[in-house]
């Protein structure tokens, strides 16, 4: 049986919120930033001032060139997630299986669903009915509807806004012939470049070109590319209460223009560290890769590296100094910087229970044995090879973390179960 | 233009079954009463502790934003928005 892959989308979101909330605000081009300033970028601009071309990401000083009448409203965070809220739980009566993507998209798989509600375009539009009646007439979405997510994404993207729209299987061959690259979620200019350099611009071209070739120059991701060009896309929704780990926990900031010396992006930098550091520690996390920029100038070029540390850390200062590392690497010592930035890969969970000391006894030596026996594995089945010269054992007895060259190691996978080894460290 | 305003009021609202925050009838403001004629968005917000529901109404031309503190079922009138 076929999917049937919903995606919706909400108009202009945060711009059709304000709108929402403040009638004086509908029918003129509106843009959310950050704060109302000149230096701050329009991050969602209204139906209006995208008629004048004002996108999101343009500086407010660029869009105001492009729409002189354009209403400048600082962004409300938590009225927009509010809203979210309301219309996911609006979409959790659709379908069992539901992707929260974004803020302002989601994805349902209704194959099983749509036929109760008289199939997907009477589903969607029932959707669309009790988002106007429910979260207000300037709250609008486009609902996209195709047998997987790029499809659906896609042809959503070409009735927007407030369209709904299913893409039968007949059309595909036309949409796959039509179709530039560039225009698929996930194939970014980069992508889209190294394909127009071997000729390949439109999906239909992506679909007859090598498997093998698509594989050797993109790895995996070519192969996806291949299924996408042959009209197929297998790609699983991912339920909203399976939320991914995080692959990585970082933070940036842009200087005012009044302190764009390297000096201050270096304090700057200092402080990105910690609250780094204090995000990874409140999520429970440490990392080994860190990586640092910097941008030269206004609009200059962004320069950034990374490096390895040792062991992971979530400690603001040990990142501080990876990040000095990092920055020695960089030839370019520029006067001055516009933006700087940190962030902190490789990520390891850790475990933030409290342990006690293992003593130093029979105890010890007994593990110790069972170690030089090559009996002992870690917790993802790692032999344990060195012979320990302490440990912590978490309060409930289960996990013993070893401490080397003086440091105990709290990371998860080097934690070693001692609750149901042969050589029960914490009965004694 | 919104003109910040921030001053306790008393509001008469209807808990209507299934919806999902009571539903605002009308207000008194500086001893006149203000009948809501349309509702525009009902947000939540937090103020450190306590969850907080902004609504945005319109009594006949003007907008009004009001603010209830579910936690001291408090309501404050935070702002008029004239069209003017």
């Amino acid at each position: 049986m076929q999917r049937v892959i919903m995606h919706v989308d909400m108009d202009s979101y945060f711009a059709s919120v304000e709108q929402q909330a403040c009638p004086v605000l509908r029918g003129k081009p509106i843009g959310v930033t950050g704060r109302p300033t000149e230096r701050s970028i329009v991050v969602a601009a209204s139906r209006e001032a995208k008629r004048h071309q004002v996108k999101t990401g343009m500086p407010v000083w660029e869009a105001r060139k492009a729409c002189p009448d354009l209403i400048l409203v600082a962004g409300n965070p938590e009225r927009y997630l509010s809203v979210t809220k309301r219309f996911v739980e609006i979409l959790k009566g659709y379908a069992a299986l539901l992707e929260i993507y974004s803020v302002d998209e989601a994805f349902l798989d209704v194959t099983q669903e749509a036929a109760k509600h008289g199939g997907p375009l009477r589903m969607a539009e029932e959707i669309r009915r009790r988002f106007r009646e429910e979260l207000g007439e300037c709250i609008t979405a486009t609902i996209g509807i195709a047998s997987g997510k790029t499809f659906a994404k896609l042809i959503g993207a070409r009735h927007k806004p407030d369209g709904i729209s299913l893409l039968d299987e007949e059309e595909m061959a036309a949409l796959l012939e039509s179709t530039p690259v560039g225009d698929v979620w996930g194939i970014g200019p980069r992508i889209e470049a190294r394909l127009e350099r071997v000729g390949i611009r439109t999906l239909k071209q992506l679909g007859d070109a090598s498997e093998t070739f698509l594989k050797r120059e993109f790895g995996v991701y070519g192969l996806h590319l291949h299924e996408i060009g042959r009209g197929r896309d297998s790609t699983p929704l991912v339920p909203y209460m399976d939320v991914p780990p995080p692959k990585s926990v970082g933070h940036s900031k842009s200087l005012p223009p009044d302190l764009r010396d390297f000096r201050v992006a270096l304090l700057i930098l200092r402080d990105l560290c910690d609250k780094v550091a204090r995000r990874m520690r409140r999520l429970g996390y440490m990392g080994r890769t860190v990586h640092c920029g910097f941008r030269i100038g206004s609009i200059g070029p962004y320069c950034g590296k990374q490096t390895t540390l040792a062991l992971p850390s979530d400690d603001g200062e040990a990142i501080y100094e990876a990040c000095l590392v990092v920055l020695d690497k960089i030839p370019t010592r520029p006067e001055q910087v516009s933006h700087v930035g940190v962030s902190v890969g490789n990520l390891v969970e850790t475990d933030r229970t409290s342990c006690a000391l293992l003593e130093a006894d029979q105890r010890r030596e007994r593990l110790n044995r069972a170690i030089a026996a090559g009996e002992v594995r870690n917790r993802v089945g790692r032999p344990v090879d060195e012979p320990l010269e302490g440990g912590l054992v978490r309060e409930d007895g289960t996990l013993l973390y070893p401490i080397r060259d003086g440091i105990p190691s709290l990371l998860a996978d080097e934690a070693i179960e001692i609750g149901k080894a042969e050589w029960p460290v914490a009965s004694g | 233009m919104l003109y910040s305003v921030n001053e306790p009021i008393d509001a008469l609202v209807i808990y209507r079954r299934g919806a999902p925050h009571p539903l605002l009838h009308a207000f008194r403001w500086k001893d006149r009463r203000y009948d809501v004629t349309s509702t525009h968005l009902v947000h939540r917000e937090r103020e450190g502790e306590a969850a907080c529901l902004v609504y945005s109404v319109n009594c006949r031309d003007e907008t009004y934003v009001l603010r209830y503190d579910i936690e001291r079922g408090r309501w404050t009138l935070e702002a008029v928005e004239s069209a003017g």
